[in-house]
């Protein structure tokens, strides 16, 4: 990897903008996630920030802006180009979506279906050995090795994010996009995650943005904070100048849109 | 504070609250301003259904009387039935070879409509169709296969490869498609969408999305619907028999054409134990797959 590449970020978003409905959902959108950064979007509900991670997923099409991943435009691009390069961002989901009936490890390598070719496209009793030890190993990176071969219906809920977590890295994505990561967890197994998502930013190198609707978890693991407000950004910067003032202002958009 | 003036402020708080609800009246029963127009439907709706019913009992030539005088005539058919015709080489190995064959034909018409039911039910699902085009395509050539009885394919195919279980056999595949491929459309419309989604983000193609996201998630359900089919279709494959699809309905046919009742008996008697067998097997299976 050269320098100009390190120097880039991995995500970069320009004036993104979205309606529902004639409702604007976002509006002017600017932001950029480097590598080795855990970035959290806060914000009220309704607000925009899952539209925002749905627009560079691919799951929502904006109706304008710019959306750059590792210096790829994506709006340059069609069809299976579009879909390859989308994958450089890969997505946890708040309800996990995983196959529960599957084991661990086939969920696992079913992140890299973007590379799988033949026969392994239909069933997974034709994943090459290479990618299950692929997948082994993204499983190894967060901590579940030891439940390869259980069936992802068996496990807890935090067990289940951590295997999505490594779908995602067996996607080889650079930017991790994680949708309420936690809101469906126990404290604790809140606080693993958001662990685990501070090590891959900060260890591996990796990309992260996450929404999140606990800011105290915020504070603790991120290292910059995006803040929306009406689908506009609010607050842009470290997490440590992230004022209460600021979040009551943020969370209670009734009280100043009136 | 004195016991009086505690107790004294506890009568006016008590007091200020009746005030508040009393002063608070209740709302009046609103007026259903619909009342009267859903009245009218209704009895529309009783009269329209009563006078259904009395069109179609003139139509049947619907008449108890014409049953309690016939009694006699359906007790000496039942007589004649008994005791059934146990001998083994002329009636019992015959039917539970015809039976057999019954079974072969339920069983072919099922699994082999498999292929064609799965393309059909992907493509006539919402959630996983490729384009709108194909979607209404495939909503009709299932209606179509559905709406056609089995017993009429059964006779368009004895024109094309002759009396036989073979007939049935593709008579079952056309029928079952349209049937299996409806039902198997909408399990996979009901099925959780995460999966797919999630995989559509790690830019897997629409096949894959379908093959590792969808269809892992509804493979009970299809494997349910498959042995209800099943267990459908051998009862099917009985009344093609009288058609001329061969099996065991050709038989029970034939007895009772040359008037051998007590034939008749005995074979109906292996149909109720294959039928009692298969749903119990099918029943016992899909609690199975439940758990």
């Amino acid at each position: 990897m050269d320098t100009t590449q390190l120097a880039r970020p991995a995500l970069s978003v320009k004036s993104l903008a979205k309606s529902f409905n004639q409702r604007r959902v976002l509006d002017d959108v600017d932001f950029t996630v480097n590598r080795g950064e855990l970035v959290v979007f806060l914000g009220a509900n309704g607000s925009g920030k899952s539209t925002t991670l749905k627009c560079v997923a691919g799951l929502a099409t904006p109706d304008s802006g710019s959306i750059e991943l590792d210096g790829i435009h994506l709006a340059d691009l069609h069809g299976r180009d579009l879909a390859r390069a989308r994958s450089r961002a890969a997505m946890v989901f708040q309800k996990i979506h995983l196959v529960p009936r599957r084991t661990a490890l086939y969920n696992v390598c079913a992140g890299a279906l973007a590379r799988v070719t033949g026969l392994a496209s239909f069933s997974p009793a034709f994943f090459s050995r290479e990618l299950r030890e692929e997948a082994m190993a993204c499983l190894d990176r967060v901590g579940m090795a030891d439940r390869a071969l259980d069936k992802v219906g068996r496990l807890s809920g935090g067990q289940q994010q951590r295997v999505a977590v490594a779908r995602a890295l067996c996607q080889r994505a650079s930017v991790l996009l994680a949708d309420e990561p936690v809101s469906a967890l126990d404290p604790h197994a809140a606080e693993n995650i958001m662990e685990l998502l501070a090590t891959l930013a900060h260890d591996e190198n990796l990309a992260v943005a996450t929404v999140l609707h606990q800011p105290e978890l915020a504070q603790r693991y991120a290292d910059r904070a995006i803040g929306l407000l009406h689908g506009r950004i609010a607050f842009n910067g470290p997490v440590q100048n992230l004022g209460d003032d600021f979040l009551d202002v943020l969370y209670s958009p009734e009280r100043i849109a009136a | 504070m004195s016991l009086h003036t505690r107790t004294r402020i506890k009568e006016q708080a008590v007091e200020s609250t009746s005030q508040m609800i009393a002063g608070k009246t209740a709302p009046a029963l609103p007026r259903d301003p619909h009342k009267a127009a859903r009245r009218t439907l209704w009895i529309t709706a009783v009269a329209v259904i009563a006078v259904l019913h009395l069109l179609a009992i003139a139509g049947t030539d619907f008449d108890p009387a014409l049953l309690v005088d016939g009694w006699r005539g359906m007790a000496r058919f039942i007589s004649d039935a008994f005791p059934p015709d146990l001998s083994w080489d002329k009636v019992i190995l015959p039917g539970l070879e015809a039976t057999l064959v019954t079974l072969w034909i339920g069983l072919l018409g099922t699994t082999f409509s498999i292929p064609t039911a799965l393309v059909l039910a992907v493509l006539a699902c919402r959630t996983t169709t490729p384009h709108p085009l194909a979607y209404q395509a495939a909503r009709s050539i299932l209606s179509f296969f559905r709406a056609v009885p089995d017993i009429v394919f059964a006779l368009i195919f004895v024109t094309a490869v002759g009396l036989g279980p073979f007939a049935g056999v593709l008579a079952l595949i056309c029928h079952n498609t349209g049937v299996m491929g409806k039902l198997w459309a909408e399990s996979l419309e009901e099925t959780d969408q995460g999966p797919q989604e999630a995989l559509s983000t790690t830019g897997a193609s629409r096949v894959q999305q379908l093959t590792h996201g969808a269809l892992p998630l509804v493979i009970p359900q299809f494997v349910g619907l498959l042995l209800y089919r099943f267990d459908v279709n051998v009862r099917s494959s009985l009344v093609l028999g009288l058609v001329g699809a061969g099996g065991i309905g050709l038989l029970i046919n034939q007895a009772i054409k040359s008037f051998q009742f007590d034939t008749m008996l005995t074979h109906i008697i292996i149909v109720l134990i294959l039928i009692i067998v298969v749903d119990q097997a099918s029943g016992f299976i899909r609690r199975k797959l439940a758990v």
